[in-house]
């Protein structure tokens, strides 16, 4: 008598089986103890007991973390002084035709700028706890700064098609968003009494 | 193991800003299930150890790209096996064996009536990984083939002859199969 192959008893048990298999096996008392010991093969896999790590690997994992957060915000200052350069740059054009208006309101915007950077710096950002919230919120206003900080390099980088007011604005973009930075992390600051 | 881990959102969202604590947090929800499927995937613990370690620092690495789709656990799930499965590939390389191929082992034979921890040992790499990702983890044969990138009738054929051999280990069912 023929009876089910592996592939048949596999095929039953995910509802797949040919008609052939599936009425050989509710006559064939063999094939049913063979499909019965596949399904408990399956529970007692299901079933083993959980094996756990040797060691602590999470030193190494943290290790890393540590490096790619300081890779981040190299990358973030990095867009911040190639963003500063291009600036600079683009001021010692004459015939950049920035306005005295314009020049001024830029140079502020560049010296606010660089101002609560530094203040950004007082709060020890790596070693913070954050709430949630406050963590997705830092992430944000980061990344949007990162885009404006590529958006300067870029302007800088096409100085002839620059336009002036749109560079200001970019700055006082830029500006606004450290100060809203400043604000959410010298809020946790305070919370937290450090 | 049935892993049923819920992780709360905000947790999520303070590991995808890279806040250490977060991270070490689902790192210690999440290593025993991930060093449990690597290293019922993979024969040697130290591999176990080391995929462990890849599929965290993947992770770390990627995070802020996973938007909430599916379970976390899926999510990283699906990395720890893509990087056993990459060990096991590299393995094989190494080797110059076709993937998938029986390998005799000392002291195995038919019938021997080992445990089912020891039977699945037994196994070669392949057919363990199928094995476990599709009857415990409950990857479908489609996933496991992109997984392995094989085609879906090897992962059927691997299934199959990993419970034939299960079987013949466990002496079991001496009567049926043509």
């Amino acid at each position: 008598m023929m009876h089910c192959t592996m592939d048949d008893l596999l095929a039953l048990r995910a509802g797949e089986a040919s008609v052939w298999a599936r009425r050989h096996v509710e006559d064939c008392a063999v094939c049913r103890a063979e499909l019965d010991g596949l399904y408990q093969r399956v529970a007692q896999l299901k079933a083993l007991p959980a094996l756990r790590p040797p060691r602590d690997r999470w030193s190494v994992v943290r290790d890393a973390v540590r490096v790619e957060r300081v890779r981040r915000r190299r990358t973030w200052g990095g867009w911040t002084l190639a963003a500063a350069a291009a600036l600079a740059g683009v001021l010692l054009v004459p015939q950049f035709g920035t306005s005295g208006k314009l020049y001024a309101e830029l140079s502020q915007a560049k010296e606010q700028s660089a101002t609560l950077e530094d203040q950004l710096q007082n709060y020890d950002v790596d070693g913070r706890v954050l709430t949630g919230r406050t963590a997705a919120r830092v992430a944000d206003l980061e990344d949007r700064i990162a885009v404006i900080d590529g958006d300067l390099s870029r302007q800088g980088v096409a100085t002839a098609q620059a336009q002036d007011a749109e560079l200001v604005k970019l700055w006082q973009q830029r500006v606004d968003l450290m100060r809203q930075l400043v604000n959410v992390r010298s809020t946790r600051a305070r919370y937290v009494g450090l | 193991m049935t892993v049923a881990l819920a992780v709360p959102d905000v947790l999520v969202a303070r590991a995808q800003a890279g806040d250490e604590a977060a991270l070490e947090a689902l790192f210690r929800a999440f290593e025993t299930p991930v060093y449990n499927l690597a290293r019922r995937m993979l024969r040697n613990a130290e591999d176990a150890e080391d995929v462990l370690q890849e599929t965290f620092l993947e992770v770390v690495k990627s995070i802020r790209d996973y938007r909430g789709e599916g379970y976390l656990w899926g999510w990283i799930r699906r990395i720890a096996a893509t990087k056993a499965l990459m060990r096991i590939r590299r393995d094989h390389i190494r080797a110059t064996e076709p993937l998938g191929e029986e390998h005799g082992k000392p002291g195995m034979h038919v019938g021997a009536n080992l445990d089912l921890e020891r039977a699945f040992e037994h196994l070669t790499d392949t057919s363990r990984a199928v094995v476990w990702l599709h009857d415990v983890e409950g990857y479908t044969h489609e996933e496991i083939s992109e997984l392995m990138g094989k085609s879906v009738s090897f992962s059927k054929s691997q299934l199959a002859r990993a419970h034939a051999r299960l079987r013949g280990l466990l002496g079991e069912g001496e009567g049926a199969q043509a």
